[in-house]
């Protein structure tokens, strides 16, 4: 079992990284990532409007794709192109922080769980396989219903603390295992206090899941915050979501064709790539066992 | 009444309608594509369009208004209920004599009875039908015998018949007597109606369809149509779609991007004339969280002219409309003889508008941003419903404009229900709401006046109070010469828009799209289903729904079912 | 295994009760009065919202109150839907078959379709078929459901009007169809939503299934096999894809909330009068008890599609099969 584990070499985030490197679909996949978050990151520099602005509500509303709108306008006359490059910022912040705040609860519980271990840990994981049980799009659907117009702070805030589960419950085992490895259980005899075997031992080794877990969790986020303002009740206009930008096209969705097509496009891209950098890690991490 | 709209369509006779021989033959079905569920079938209580065009099919009025829309007198009204009627001598009282061969659908007689019966319902405060601020001229009801009604009037007015026989058609008595007012709205009746008219409720499916059969026993004869079906749709993309692909006949929800389709369809028609509909974005003038004191925002005057101010009316109507709507003039229609179309209004002026905002204190710190006054921002929830596209596009339209002058609007979209129950309870901040006018301009009594306000059950939702608006409207509706009455009618509409009490916003053209197969002879000025009984499909172009057997009549065991709540 | 069932059915409760209490306090922790809408809506009579008030005592202390309303889940009452005038077990009773039924269908047809891709790419493995179909079920599976869709929609009612735009049946014609006709009309509204959804979930079924064919490949067994003599083909047919069905099983198991989610979408879309299209219409008509209703069946329905795959589990692993 993982005897590189006691005295990495090489750090697992390198291996991972060397992992994509080293395919060319991974390679492609974090190029095209790369550069929709640099979109997304120098939106409001790229962007040609301002993607809330109407400059022309009866001149220039639903224009198709030209050289001035190269993904046309909306039924209001705001820039598509321009709503859409705002929409991949909105939509990886809503995705990475949302994440973020997953993987914070997900690694305390299933930290607390696997490392206390008996009666504890048990009941840990009851109210897990609870919350489990729980379509994430229902719950979310039942929180967001009963709170109509919440910010996007808080809709992150939301879709951060029903994403945790499945996480927790993977470094749960991880913790598990870990805990009884020999490596473990030596620093155990060699003195190391509780702390530094967390720290120097099970963390570093938590790493590789982890990453996999937030990788595929960024692109669940991205499609369920799509759906949930297609819903109308995610990002509230005039917010740039992907989701929004097909909602407001979505009652002539023959005639105003590019409102879904582009940020579709855009999504699939993204939802794509991730889905193909976690798989390879997720690869990476298995065969390095 | 004013009535909030889903969508609505009114003809004016002569606009449309095939030119030919008269009718060979009758029958077939006529399918109109809608969206949504009504909220009740009850005439006179139902707040959604598609609710008033099924009870006004299934329920008659004494007698029905002419094609002049004359509201003066009974001039040009016809006998419908009531075969004939005479005047008091002093003219304060109307004997209507009721048409002795008339039945409800479940086959009684119809008495002097259900009219007393229904006039005194719609009077009572505990049912709070809005409409109870218009009949306040009406003293009360007698039936001296079975098929008389006597109507007696406090005074002598302009509207006494109109009063008497338009506002609110006939209800049974022997259905409704034993439900209490206050429990009328949640009856299995109200799902169910039951009435006079030359259809009769067959069935509701909600989200489904409702189905109205020929009522082939008619005291006026059975109608042409076998049946009318409003195919519900969820949606008004797909309303539009069943239209379309010819799933149903009629769809009045017709908008500019539905233009290119019509015309790769040789079969449809299109019939557009003159309206009775206005919208607007409706400011709530007291506080939602307590009707005694004033909108921390709206109470105030002035922030409501800036307001105003900032929003491009006519850019919004054309942007949302293109040619399907003009700007709306204030709480009254173009139709109207005793509208003038000239009416000064608040004019769009965005620089003048920040600085009365400034002005009022309500500064922004930074470029930009939102202002606020005292820690308060100057935000509030814009309410509109989801099930209209055009409304749904000027409250966006609108949170942009209003940006631009440093306010924030949060738009909110609800179905019409919880948006009617919000605007009855007033707990709202502003509303898009639509009103359907009736062929009276002294429906905007009651959507705009004190007693609208006042009234548990007031359709006035914004609770806007001027004597002087209330002072001119009585005044011109008590005034029996035309020129008086416009004048009188201008100085009322002069106070309450420069009062700003909405931001008056569309006037729409009804646009009516119908394939072509329907022979639509005779449409009434104020509703285009009005003679939805005289139409009929010929029998070359009849499609399979239109020869399914006609539904039973309901047995007698099922009329009792539907008695008991 | 009828202890182990005991034992996974005791779990269950387990997890339903807590669902009870997840949904208890979303009720509770929502903004306005509990039930908010059936009780402050002035169309909703006096006389039900008394009852409404002693049914769920809202004037208890809260442990008293979370007592009542277990009783009343335990009694499969989910409080009243304001916008349908009716309870809503009653809504959902109506609803929820029809979700099922697109579920089952999407869900026997994107087994079957995602197993056949599974079994071609791995017959093929490394070649230029097998990467188109990793790269085909790839864009399904990042695909967002409702964007999927609208596609779908657009196409096979717009561009090609070949199905009609949505609802379970005619709205005006299906009363008078004869049986044979009622049938038809039912499958012609059936197919888009349904070939959406298996759409949807085969990509899932396909990469995991291929996944799991090409793990068993190196077991001593099929090296045997092999040595045997016996095809390629015929040992991915008779040995690996026997021995792939358990992780198969599991599948079953995961896929529903993932199946139930895009039925809420499909639904939307195509107006498909089941559960996720009561949800949806729901959140317009803040119609609450509805939105919470659906969410304690909804996870009802995930929690018995992981005990019957659980269960099948045990009853296809020998090892499991004993005890």
């Amino acid at each position: 079992m993982a005897p590189d584990a006691a005295t990495p070499r090489q750090s697992p985030l390198g291996r991972s990284f060397a992992r994509i490197i080293g395919r060319r679909s991974s390679r492609l996949a974090l190029g095209i990532l790369t550069a929709i978050v640099l979109l997304g990151l120098f939106a409001p520099l790229i962007a040609p409007y301002d993607p809330a602005a109407q400059p022309d509500i009866v001149g220039m509303k639903e224009l198709p794709p030209s050289l001035a709108h190269p993904f046309g306008t909306d039924p209001y006359s705001r820039d598509v192109l321009s709503r859409v490059l705002y929409g991949a910022r909105l939509s990886l912040l809503i995705g990475s922080l949302a994440t973020l705040v997953s993987l914070t609860f997900g690694l305390a519980y299933g930290a607390i769980a696997g490392y206390a271990g008996g009666v504890l840990d048990a009941i840990m994981m009851r109210i897990l396989d609870g919350f489990l049980a729980i379509p994430r799009l229902l719950l979310l659907v039942a929180i967001l219903a009963a709170w109509p117009q919440l910010s996007v702070a808080a809709l992150i805030v939301f879709l951060g603390v029903t994403g945790w589960f499945g996480l927790s419950r993977i470094v749960r085992g991880q913790v598990l295992a870990l805990k009884h490895a020999e490596f473990v259980t030596a620093a155990r005899a060699l003195g190391a206090s509780r702390r530094r075997i967390l720290w120097r031992h099970l963390l570093p080794n938590l790493v590789s899941p982890v990453v996999v877990a937030a990788t595929l969790g960024v692109a669940h986020v991205i499609v369920l915050e799509a759906g949930l303002s297609f819903l109308g009740i995610g990002v509230p206009q005039p917010g740039a979501s992907w989701g929004n930008i097909i909602r407001d096209g979505s009652d002539q969705v023959a005639a105003l064709w590019w409102m879904s097509l582009f940020p579709g496009l855009m999504m699939v891209l993204t939802v794509m790539t991730l889905n193909v950098l976690g798989e390879t890690l997720r690869d990476a991490y298995d065969r390095s066992w | 009444m004013a009535t909030l709209k889903l969508a609505g369509l009114l003809l004016v006779a002569g606009c449309v309608g095939t030119e030919g021989p008269p009718p060979k033959t009758s029958g077939g079905t006529l399918v109109i594509s809608a969206v949504g569920d009504p909220d009740l079938l009850i005439p006179a209580l139902t707040s959604s369009a598609l609710g008033l065009q099924v009870t006004d099919l299934v329920h008659d009025r004494l007698a029905d208004i002419g094609d002049s829309l004359n509201i003066v007198g009974d001039r040009g009204f016809s006998p419908r209920l009531s075969d004939t009627w005479t005047w008091g001598r002093d003219s304060l009282s109307i004997a209507f004599h009721i048409d002795e061969s008339a039945r409800w659908h479940d086959g009684r007689a119809v008495r002097s009875g259900d009219v007393r019966f229904t006039f005194e319902s719609f009077r009572d405060s505990t049912l709070g039908a809005s409409v109870a601020s218009l009949l306040t001229n009406i003293d009360s009801v007698t039936t001296p015998d079975s098929a008389t009604a006597v109507f007696w009037f406090r005074s002598r007015a302009p509207q006494q018949f109109y009063d008497a026989v338009y506002l609110t058609p006939i209800m049974p008595a022997h259905i409704w007597r034993d439900i209490p007012p206050s429990a009328w709205r949640r009856s299995p009746a109200a799902r169910a109606p039951v009435g006079t008219g030359r259809f009769r409720f067959v069935r509701w499916t909600p989200r489904g369809s409702i189905e109205l059969a020929a009522d082939t026993m008619n005291y006026h004869g059975a109608p042409k149509l076998t049946r009318v079906i409003w195919s519900l749709a969820p949606d008004p993309t797909t309303a539009a779609t069943r239209f379309f692909s010819g799933e149903a006949d009629l769809f009045e929800g017709l908008r500019p991007e539905h233009m290119a389709t019509l015309k790769t369809l040789p079969n449809v028609r299109i019939a557009q004339t003159r309206g009775l509909i206005y919208s607007g974005a409706q400011f709530n003038l007291r506080d939602p969280a307590s009707r005694a004191r004033p909108h921390p925002l709206f109470g105030d005057r002035e922030l409501r002219r800036a307001l105003t101010m900032a929003v491009d009316r006519s850019a919004i109507v054309r942007s949302v409309y293109d040619s399907l709507a003009l700007p709306a003039l204030g709480p009254t229609v173009r139709m109207y003889s005793t509208t003038d179309p000239k009416l000064p209004q608040i004019p769009f002026d965005l620089a003048r508008s920040r600085q009365v905002l400034d002005s009022l204190g309500w500064r922004a710190t930074t470029a930009g941003g939102t202002r606020a006054r005292n820690g308060r921002p100057l935000q509030f929830t814009l309410s509109v419903p989801g099930s209209s596209v055009a409304r749904v596009r000027m409250a966006v339209l609108i949170q942009e404009q209003l940006r631009q002058a440093g306010v924030k609007v949060d738009v909110e979209q609800v179905d019409i229900p919880v948006l009617v129950d919000r605007m009855r309870k007033r707990t709202f901040d502003m509303v898009i709401g639509g009103w359907q006018a009736q062929a009276s301009p002294g429906s905007g009594r009651q959507s705009w006046g004190s007693s609208g306000s006042r009234a548990r059950d007031g359709s006035n939702y914004g609770s806007y109070e001027n004597p002087l608006f209330d002072t001119y409207v009585d005044s011109a509706l008590a005034a029996f010469d035309i020129t008086t009455r416009r004048a009188l009618f201008t100085k009322a509409y002069q106070v309450i828009i420069q009062d700003a009490a909405a931001i008056w916003l569309a006037e729409p053209i009804p646009t009516l799209g119908y394939h072509s197969r329907l022979q639509t002879s005779g449409l009434r000025p104020d509703a285009w289903w009005g003679r939805v009984g005289e139409w009929w499909i010929p029998d070359d172009q009849r499609i399979p729904r239109d020869n399914a057997p006609p539904p039973a009549a309901p047995s007698s065991a099922d009329t009792a079912a539907r008695k008991a709540p | 295994m009828l202890r182990y069932a005991a034992g996974r059915l005791a779990q269950a409760a387990v997890i339903v009760a807590f669902v009870a209490v997840i949904s208890f306090a979303l009720i509770h922790l929502a903004p306005g009065d509990p039930f908010s809408g059936a009780i402050d809506n002035p169309s909703v009579s006096e006389a039900i919202r008394e009852r409404l008030r002693a049914q769920y005592g809202f004037d208890r202390p809260l442990p008293e109150q979370f007592a009542r309303y277990l009783s009343q889940l335990a009694r499969g009452e989910l409080g009243w839907s304001h916008s349908h005038d009716r309870p809503v077990r009653d809504v959902l009773a109506n609803a929820v078959p029809n979700t099922l039924l697109l579920m089952s269908i999407a869900l026997v047809a994107s087994f079957a379709l995602g197993i056949l891709i599974a079994f071609v790419q791995v017959a093929r493995r490394g070649s230029s078929v097998d990467h188109a179909l990793s790269g085909v079920s790839l864009l399904f599976l990042s695909m967002p459901d409702f964007w999927l869709a609208l596609l779908a929609l657009l196409t096979f009612t717009y561009w090609f009007p070949i199905f009609p735009v949505g609802g379970a049946v005619d709205p005006v014609m299906h009363e008078y169809m004869g049986l044979g006709g009622r049938i038809l009309d039912r499958l012609k509204h059936l197919a888009l939503p349904a070939l959406t959804l298996t759409l949807l979930a085969s990509a899932g079924v396909a990469r995991y299934q291929r996944a799991a064919l090409l793990d068993v490949l190196p077991a001593d067994y099929i090296r045997t096999a092999r040595l045997k003599g016996l095809t390629e083909r015929a040992i991915l047919r008779r040995h690996a894809l026997r021995n792939a069905l358990l992780p198969i099983i599991s599948l079953i198991g995961l896929s529903f909330p993932a199946l139930l989610t895009g039925a809420v979408f499909i639904e939307r879309i195509f107006a498909w009068p089941g559960m996720g299209y009561a949800l949806v219409n729901a959140i317009g008509s803040r119609d609450y008890p509805l939105v919470v209703g659906s969410v304690i069946i909804g996870s009802v329905m995930v929690m018995a599609g992981s005990f019957i795959a659980d269960m099948l589990y045990a009853w296809a692993d020998p090892r499991l099969r004993g005890t």
